[in-house]
């Protein structure tokens, strides 16, 4: 079993003001004047608050079970369903990660929010997201790096709530994590404290895959997120 | 007295709050929703007036405009922003019952889902179409969606979820007020949720977009 933690500064990050206007939907020729302004400002005071931290443990007893399904870690049964098997089966380990932005920006936020800023308390939500998810792309590309040595690759990473795996497997995580790992805390309901972290699973072995998160993976066949995808490709 | 209405209406479907906020560019330094509200109560305009010509109509062609991608997010805040400064001045109308609201609305992102973007769109086109907004949050399970329907009976209750796992709470929570409160009507609405869905689980309604979700109570109201 192997734990990495590792050192993202905010400048790490990359991102920018034009990016996170693409995750809000503005378009080449929209006019940006808006948010353009609001982002950069949210970006500078999120560079001196966020406390990124991100985190991830190896481990090598894995067991799949194609019947139902579910992956056994350190003898604990994930039910991680038909997707997410499918993608992580033919792994030989299994990496456990977490990442996450820090509670402040969370804060922020839902004060916004509260005092009926809504543009900035959605701005400042919007770039929680974008910093730990480019967070857990840094970690992700990191242990990708440390496999390479022995001839491994890893899969694209898998969260509970997503994909079919229900989300309050987010529990038996937890059970296979030092306490305090990326001071990440779990409510009642599975939900994370910070609110703007990250949880999964990422397959490792010879014969596994990377592949892209596409609607191809799911068997919604009536989603919405399908439907727009659909629509805009 | 339509000059007046039809500039708040106006602010408000471009986002001009009040006189000091930069945004729309085209408005700067001109009266915001705020001042002319104010302005409008002391110039004798009933607030019924206001909230009916100006501020329902206005959010109306938000909420219509977004539903066919010719605004954004943003753009959407910046009218509901703009709303809210002109409803405050109605609040004490409300509040003396000289001016009703068309209903309660009861939201909340269900169990085990902290997504509230979409849920706060919905509620602030909601109140922008004259209801009464009872905003439960975010991971709301049925026992505080029973306990908001024990004190709000004739309450419309709105479901919100985003992800394929935890729409499947909708269901329960749907059973749930279904079972206490059978002539409860329930919409439901999130990126993954379906009008296949939302006759699978006996929910009332299906909503695409806020839009839809007004008109529908609208409907109920009428």
């Amino acid at each position: 079993m192997i734990t990495k933690t590792l050192n993202i500064e905010f400048k790490d990050l990359k991102l920018s003001s034009s990016g996170i206007e693409t995750v809000l939907g503005y378009k080449e020729g929209d006019d940006r004047n808006l948010v353009t302004s609001l982002i950069e400002e949210t970006l500078a005071e999120f560079k001196e608050i966020s406390n990124i931290k991100a985190q991830f443990t190896v481990f090598n007893d894995v067991q799949f079970d194609d019947d139902t399904k579910s992956v056994e870690i350190n003898k604990i049964k994930f039910q991680i369903k038909k997707i997410v098997f499918g993608q992580v089966k033919k792994s030989d380990s299994l990496a456990i990660f977490l990442c996450t932005a820090g509670e402040e920006i969370g804060i922020r936020s839902r004060k916004a929010m509260e005092e009926r800023d809504f543009l900035k308390g959605y701005v400042y939500d919007v770039v929680g997201s974008e910093i730990v998810e480019a967070a857990a792309d840094l970690m992700q590309a990191d242990l990708e790096k440390s496999m390479l040595d022995s001839g491994k690759k890893i899969t694209n990473r898998y969260s509970p709530g997503y994909c079919g795996w229900d989300v309050a497997e987010q529990h038996k995580l937890f059970q296979l994590i030092p306490d305090n790992y990326c001071n990440i805390h779990l409510t009642h309901s599975a939900l994370m404290d910070p609110v703007k972290s990250v949880s999964g699973i990422i397959g490792i072995g010879k014969n596994v895959r990377y592949n892209p998160y596409t609607c191809g993976l799911c068997d919604m066949k009536e989603c919405n997120f399908r439907k727009v995808r659909i629509r805009t490709t | 007295m339509n000059e007046i209405l039809n500039r708040i209406a106006q602010c408000v479907e471009f986002g001009k709050i009040n006189k000091t906020s930069p945004y729309p560019p085209n408005m700067k330094d001109q009266d915001g929703a705020d001042e002319l509200a104010k302005r409008a109560l002391e110039e004798g305009v009933k607030p019924d007036e206001i909230l009916e010509n100006a501020l329902i109509p206005a959010m109306a062609n938000v909420g219509n405009k977004f539903s066919k991608k010719e605004i954004y997010v943003p753009q959407m805040l910046m009218s509901a922003k703009a709303m809210n400064s002109a409803m405050a001045h109605l609040k004490p109308f409300f509040q003396s019952g000289e001016t009703k609201r068309k209903g309660k609305f009861i939201i909340g992102t269900v169990s085990g889902d902290l997504h509230d973007i979409g849920k706060n769109l919905v509620a602030m086109m909601i109140e922008g179409g004259g209801w009464e907004v009872i905003d439960l949050g975010v991971d709301v399970g049925a026992e505080k969606f029973l306990k908001a329907l024990d004190e709000h009976p004739d309450a419309i209750v709105g479901l919100s979820a985003l992800l394929t796992t935890t729409m499947e709470n909708m269901k329960k929570i749907v059973m749930a007020v279904k079972e206490k409160f059978s002539a409860s009507k329930i919409l439901i609405g999130g990126a993954p949720v379906t009008r296949e869905y939302c006759d699978k689980i006996g929910a009332d309604f299906y909503s695409p977009d806020p839009q839809g979700a007004v008109n529908y109570l609208k409907q109920l109201a009428s």
